[in-house]
């Protein structure tokens, strides 16, 4: 009698203590910013430029984005902008990914950016599975003009939201064409109604 | 049968956050890049992507463009604090000669304040050097350590600077046109072919989620659990003093 109380309170416990299956997150954490190539010097004499050799596409708006490994295959992307407060704008729609038409645009010189969210109150968004997606997945970008952007992703980290690495991120990074996917992650903070993190995935064009 | 009941600690696998690993290195005040389009009426095809990064009154720079005519390609930052900062609209085209000249565009976007040089100067001076330029369909290099004016910096930060790639290729009339930058030079040359106003970066993460599936702890099954064992621990204490008297 005392064994089946004990093991059953213990096993109650422990259930109890699991988390209920929320969005997958993705194994690396990593907060720090890559810097800019910009060198600390300041001598006043500009450095010979160096000639890049990236494949690159021309500009052309995205109309669908497909990552068979995680099941997402969405048929129209809307256009996003900045906020006031300069963050990136996100979709009314959690059921639609967005892309960021300040910058470039998926398969042009540059990181492009796709938006989505993990999930609404209810239930999961489009991105829900974006922290499952691992190095080497392939991330097809259909085009307006019909061409087909394909990436490799290469990395799938999560950062905490204040301690953003936007340089990492949004900045000229790698010198050549790139994309981010960007969903919430880590921690939900129900006061807030805000995920503490993002999670992004970085590919490359092939 | 009696057996001792042993609370074994319960020990919680919370997430752990890596540490933050700071690197030594000065971060960049900010960044900005510009989507280069054709410019309305001289018909380029082409379309490329600027990025420009400011660190106090030092830019480095990124073009990439493709889809270009042959031959050289100026490029410059342009800004002037009494333009509308953006890239030339139909409306531009004064004269009618069928052709949007670089002189037409400065009320859009200003005059020459950086060449895009690859070697040497990068100061206005240089705006028509074509040899220090790119060249063809394709142009891509990046270079780092150009000093600017510090109201550039700020213009570059704010979204009012222009990145202008010239040199188009005319038929017909336009291809007999001078420029109007130097007389010796066709108009083709150094007519603006694509534009591009450079915008800040986003700042910070995204608000992309509404906790509708995040993870929660099941309070009843502790409650539940919790019960449960202290149950156990009572009934074994008792058994175990049973045992001894």
């Amino acid at each position: 009698m005392t064994v089946a109380l004990g093991v059953a309170g213990t096993a109650a416990v422990i259930v109890g203590l699991q988390p209920s299956a929320g969005p997958p997150q993705p194994p690396v954490s990593a907060s720090a910013s890559t810097p800019s190539p910009t060198s600390a010097l300041t001598s006043g004499r500009a450095r010979d430029a160096v000639g890049l050799s990236a494949k690159f596409l021309s500009r052309s708006r995205p109309v669908a984005i497909a990552i068979a490994s995680i099941g997402v295959d969405a048929k129209t992307l809307v256009t996003l902008g900045k906020q006031a407060d300069g963050s990136l704008q996100v979709p009314t729609d959690f059921g639609k990914a967005g892309w960021y038409t300040d910058g470039p645009a998926p398969g042009q010189f540059g990181p492009a950016v796709i938006v989505g969210h993990v999930d609404s109150a209810n239930g999961p968004g489009i991105f829900y599975k974006l922290g499952a997606l691992r190095p080497g997945a392939t991330v097809n970008v259909r085009r307006a003009d019909g061409s087909t952007a394909r990436f490799s992703v290469d990395m799938v980290a999560r950062y905490p939201k204040d301690r953003f690495p936007t340089n990492t991120v949004y900045g000229d990074t790698t010198q050549r064409a790139e994309l981010r996917l960007i969903t919430c992650g880590g921690g939900f903070d129900r006061k807030t109604g805000h995920y503490l993190d993002n999670v992004v995935a970085f590919a490359h064009l092939l | 049968m009696r057996r001792s009941m042993r609370l074994a600690p319960l020990v919680l696998a919370l997430p752990l956050a890596l540490p933050f690993i700071g690197v030594g290195t000065a971060y960049a005040d900010g960044s900005a890049s510009a989507n280069l389009t054709p410019v309305v009426v001289n018909g380029s095809t082409g379309s490329g992507t600027a990025m420009v990064t400011v660190t106090g009154n030092t830019i480095e720079f990124t073009l990439a463009a493709s889809g270009l005519a042959a031959g050289p390609h100026a490029a410059h930052i342009h800004f002037g604090a009494s333009a509308r900062h953006e890239c030339p609209a139909l409306s531009d085209e004064k004269d009618s000669d069928g052709r949007l000249s670089t002189t037409e565009g400065a009320p859009a976007y200003g005059a020459v304040v950086v060449s895009l040089t690859k070697t040497g100067d990068t100061s206005p001076t240089s705006g028509l050097a074509v040899d220090r330029f790119g060249s063809g369909p394709s142009i891509q290099y990046m270079r780092g350590g150009v000093t600017v004016a510090p109201e550039i910096a700020t213009a570059i930060q704010k979204g009012q600077a222009v990145v202008v790639v010239h040199g188009v290729s005319y038929t017909g009339a336009r291809a007999q046109a001078k420029s109007d930058l130097n007389p010796a030079l066709p108009a083709s040359a150094t007519d603006p072919a694509i534009c591009g106003v450079l915008s800040a970066s986003p700042s910070g993460g995204a608000a992309t989620g509404a906790g509708g599936t995040a993870p929660t702890q099941n309070e009843g099954l502790l409650a539940l659990g919790g019960v449960g064992l202290l149950a156990a621990a009572g009934t074994g204490a008792f058994a175990a003093r049973r045992a001894r008297s």
